[in-house]
């Protein structure tokens, strides 16, 4: 993640505003949120001492990595993933023109504003640590990169065997007789520490080589950019992307359960829709059954490690966690492998076309220096690439679903000495609220006496549910502040969807717009297609969506791929060009149109709505 | 070997310029490379030179041209008056005649009308490029449904006589002899008339912006005459070579279209049907399919080229054709390519992408 825009400086605060977003110290709390800000720490916050600078800034909404209002711990995920993304940038790589983004919550919302570099001796004098840093980067990249998976293949592990002592009546009686003298007190504030060190180090690594990557596609785009003024960002994406991309490997995976089902001819058990545990249960007391949940276990481990979400929240899931949606696919697709479909994905169709694709715009490139450059920038990219594809399914599915779990851990100890009711009230307290219960139960189980906790918690969880799920139905704005003086920074362009043209749109739908029935967002995936729309605004909702309806949703998840196949469009209220329902959406061949900003709120469930992906604009058609 | 005076498209190619001008040599070219182009014949340049040449009017021609005064309108006006009438009393010699009558009354019975009676359009095709220094605008006349061998040599000779517009004579008078001769070798092309449901033009280079990449397309409903001429706003249609891919349209309000004249000859403005003015007049998979041609013309020359096409009407016994009716280079994109290469090298320098770039050149590489 990254971003640089340049913001409006020097305009007169007294100066009436011609147009802009909201000041974000004159939005008020939602009613019945008054006490939001209490559940965030105050490094998040718009503080009134500072309405001077911050209100002055243009602060773009991330409504893509944070949809949904934070619980106070989850802030965690956008602290660790902004300093690492900003590290990256401001102090390892030393991007010449941009350093990392300044991060304010308001309402529960993220807010992002980047921080540049304007005095052109500092860009100079950073160009040529730049060129040392990321040359190196460049030019090692496949042993860095296979270096790179052995790091988080190893903090997987490492947050994953994070032991949370038990904290039972006494010291377990073989650290007394090691003579070991510090106690499971101390591995109890080791461990907490060792979890919040761990989803640190895990987005340094997340960022380690996003950034480079995305610099490598992007002067790659502008290089044809400079060469084909109207190239579309779907070519581009075409001619680099890979066609063996993990994103794809989980739903491969059930593909190949299915077949393996009709194979063992277990297809009566698999498509009964029955509970995971009663199903598993059965079905191991054969030897077809126990093969297949056998082939099942290897297959999850790790490729159902996959998140419902993004992965940014504690409540996003995986497929390991609760597989209903894995073996309802199965069932899915057991019956269509026995209505005689292909399911393979046609990646040698793909590949074909991608080459296609690069041979058509090689061959337009009269001067063969410039081809040259051209072979050389996509090369950079090609190499580059697959870390940009593959690294989400590492860190945002595998490594977060694993710390949420360790998390919940923790969360089952609090439970157990009465702090709250439920494991995952845990993430309603920030995270220096944790460190203090955690002082508070070492102190009772120390002390033998009893924590405060239990007498102190159990309403402020109740108070900020209550808050939190107010905030979840408050509309935040696409932006805040003044009118950016225009965004040329391409990463925000890119992964954001971030344009000037978008922010003219959200000014024009701001300001009353078109009355909501024309939606603009971004060409995700060509084609046209109409049909009945579904808002799904949880994964929980993914059952309701019917064969031939358009998916309407604030954004996808990468786990949602399966569902796919059942739909005739896409639409999404966030993403660029490189988000995962553009990309997977280009892969099915359907039409996407993603970053409209207000998808979700403007389409209802039931209308009909056309999704025009050469155009990027979706029209409601009828009630 | 005795001098044709007409010669059939499929035996042209594009070094037949000379002889049969850049339309005619192009439709033979083009024919040759499999592309679906309605059947015709050249009445080639040395038509008009012997015409020219018999009962000294060649003479009297050249004499009108340089003494008039290029000042003057009511001078030009009756230098071109005087002109058109001294071709069109002139006698065409009949080798000449004789090898139309025969060539078209071929094409009669090529394409199932036996009476003679083939509507075909008859076009100049001058030997000069578009842009030289002695081509000049008005000497590119076309005339659509002409019907029957009298018509068709009668506007055979209303192409040559329109080398004598006002203007070309004015333009003409500042040339010297020798550049007025080259400018005024002709050719004709008599073409099959396509009865066009939908045409228009296509470019296989941005018209915006010069870039190679795509190709737009402008349509409407009935003869392409409309579309050229800028009679109507036409459908317009971007489509991404890769792919190809249709990449954006926007659907114009089409009120009139050019159709055959009911009489038989010739042909009238009339009104679209109203359900038909705000529709597309081209669906997705023609678009495409017409890129696909644009495309294979282009790949043919290896430069990009402007065409005009036409897609004439379905029957119960036929799918409906898409034809290309004329191509010409597209010569302004090596300008724009320029300006891009100068806006590549203003921005590079400031980028810190060139470092990546030079990163590039060391690290990637193998890819492409």
């Amino acid at each position: 993640m990254t971003t640089t825009e340049a913001p409006r400086t020097g305009s007169d605060s007294s100066a009436p505003r011609r147009r802009g977003f909201p000041d974000p110290y004159e939005i008020g709390s939602p009613e019945g949120a008054e006490g939001w800000r209490a559940m965030y720490p105050y490094y998040n916050q718009f503080l009134d001492a500072r309405r001077a600078k911050d209100s002055q800034r243009t602060w773009f909404r991330n409504g893509m990595h944070f949809p949904e209002a934070m619980p106070p711990f989850d802030i965690v995920t956008s602290d660790s993933a902004f300093m690492s993304t900003g590290v990256m940038n401001t102090r390892v790589f030393a991007l010449p023109p941009a350093l990392g983004i300044d991060v304010r919550v308001l309402n529960g919302y993220v807010y992002m504003s980047a921080n540049g570099v304007e005095d052109p001796e500092e860009i100079g004098r950073r160009a040529g640590e730049f060129a040392v840093r990321v040359g190196h980067y460049y030019q090692n990249w496949p042993t860095l990169y296979e270096a790179w998976e052995r790091k988080i293949r190893a903090e997987i592990a490492k947050v994953g065997a994070i032991v949370i002592p038990e904290m039972g009546e006494l010291e377990p009686v073989e650290n007394v007789l090691a003579g070991r003298g510090v106690t499971t007190s101390n591995d109890l504030l080791v461990a907490y520490q060792a979890l919040l060190a761990s989803v640190d180090a895990a987005w340094n690594l997340h960022s380690e080589f996003l950034n480079m990557g995305y610099a490598a596609y992007l002067n790659f785009l502008m290089l044809c950019r400079s060469h084909f003024p109207e190239i579309t960002d779907q070519s581009v994406a075409k001619m680099v992307s890979g066609v063996d991309v993990l994103l794809f490997r989980p739903d491969d995976e059930l593909k190949k359960l299915a077949a393996l089902a009709i194979e063992l001819d277990l297809v009566t058990e698999l498509t009964a829709g029955r509970p995971h545990e009663e199903l598993r249960q059965d079905m191991s007391s054969s030897d077809a059954g126990a093969r297949w949940w056998a082939a099942y276990d290897e297959s999850a481990d790790p490729w159902f490690h996959f998140s419902y979400g993004n992965g940014f929240y504690h409540h996003h899931r995986s497929w390991s966690d609760d597989p209903t949606f894995p073996l309802t696919m199965i069932g899915e697709y057991i019956g269509r492998l026995r209505n005689g479909e292909d399911l393979s994905r046609p990646v040698d169709a793909v590949a074909a076309e991608r080459d296609a694709v690069t041979a058509r715009y090689r061959g337009l490139i009269d001067d063969e220096a410039d081809r040259q450059a051209f072979d050389e920038a996509l090369g950079l990219s090609k190499v580059v690439f697959p870390y940009v594809e593959n690294h989400n399914f590492f860190i945002e599915h595998w490594y977060m679903t694993t710390f949420w779990n360790k998390m919940r851990e923790l969360g089952a100890l609090f439970v157990r000495y009465g702090f709250f009711d439920q494991v995952d009230d845990l993430f309603f307290l920030r995270r220096a609220e944790i460190a203090d219960a955690l002082v508070d139960l070492q102190m009772a189980w120390c002390g033998g006496g009893e924590p405060l906790g239990p007498d102190f918690w159990p309403p402020v969880i109740a108070e900020r549910r209550r808050v939190h799920a107010v905030l979840n139905r408050w509309a935040a704005p696409p932006a805040l502040g003044p009118e950016p003086s225009g965004i040329v920074e391409p990463m925000t362009i890119m992964l954001w969807g971030i344009t000037d043209e978008q922010v003219q749109k959200w000014l024009d739908a701001q300001d009353g717009g078109d009355g909501g029935r024309v939606l603009s967002g971004f060409a995700g995936s060509p084609g046209i297609a109409e049909g009945p729309a579904r808002v799904v605004l949880s994964p929980s909702d993914l059952d309701e969506l019917l064969e031939g309806e358009i998916l309407v949703a604030p954004i996808t998840s990468p786990s949602w791929t399966p569902v796919f196949a059942r739909i005739k469009g896409a639409v999404s209220d966030i993403g660029g060009i490189m988000c995962h329902a553009a990309i997977v959406s280009r892969e099915y061949g359907l039409p996407a149109v993603v970053g409209t900003g207000t998808g979700t709120t403007s389409i209802r469930t039931g209308q009909i709505v056309r999704v025009d992906g050469n155009t990027g604009t979706v029209t409601i058609l009828s009630d | 070997m005795s001098t044709l005076y007409t010669r059939w498209f499929a035996d042209l190619r594009l070094d037949d310029r000379p002889t049969v001008g850049g339309k005619c040599a192009s439709l033979g070219e083009l024919l040759s490379a499999g592309i679906d182009v309605p059947d015709g014949f050249a009445v080639t340049v040395d038509a008009f030179e012997l015409f020219r040449d018999t009962g000294g009017l060649r003479s009297q021609l050249t004499d009108l041209v340089f003494s008039t005064d290029p000042t003057s309108s009511a001078a030009l006006d009756d230098a071109h008056r005087r002109a058109t009438a001294l071709i069109c009393t002139s006698a065409v010699p009949a080798q000449i005649e004789e090898q139309i009558r025969t060539h078209y009354a071929e094409l009669c019975q090529r394409w199932g009308h036996p009476d003679g009676d083939l509507p075909v359009a008859v076009r100049s095709s001058a030997v000069a490029e578009d842009g030289d220094a002695t081509s000049f605008a008005g000497q590119q006349e076309t005339y659509l449904w002409v019907v029957g061998a009298d018509s068709v040599i009668e506007h055979v000779r209303a192409c040559w006589a329109s080398l004598y517009t006002p203007q070309a004579i004015a333009y003409r008078t500042q040339l010297t002899a020798e550049q007025a001769a080259d400018a005024t070798r002709i050719s004709v092309a008599i073409q099959c008339m396509v009865d066009a449901a939908v045409a228009g033009v296509a470019f296989t280079v941005s018209p915006r912006t010069g870039d190679r990449s795509v190709i737009a397309i402008n349509a409407s409903w009935g003869l392409g005459h409309a579309v050229v001429s800028g009679e109507v706003t036409p459908d317009e249609f971007w489509v991404s070579k890769a792919g190809p891919q249709l990449t954006s349209q926007t659907i114009a309000h089409k009120l009139t279209q050019c159709v055959p004249d009911p009489s038989g000859t010739g042909v009238i403005t009339a009104p679209v049907p109203a359900d038909q003015r705000d529709i597309a007049c081209l669906d997705a998979a023609m678009v495409l399919q017409l890129a696909e041609l644009a495309t294979r013309v282009e790949d043919h020359y290896a430069h990009p080229v402007d065409i005009e096409w036409a897609l004439t009407r379905s029957t119960d016994h036929a799918p409906a054709r898409l034809l290309l009716l004329q191509s010409r280079p597209e010569t302004s994109w090596k300008a724009r390519q320029a300006e891009a290469r100068a806006r590549r090298a203003a921005t590079g320098g400031a980028s810190y992408l060139n470092v990546i770039s030079s990163a590039a050149g060391r690290a990637g590489g193998d890819a492409a």
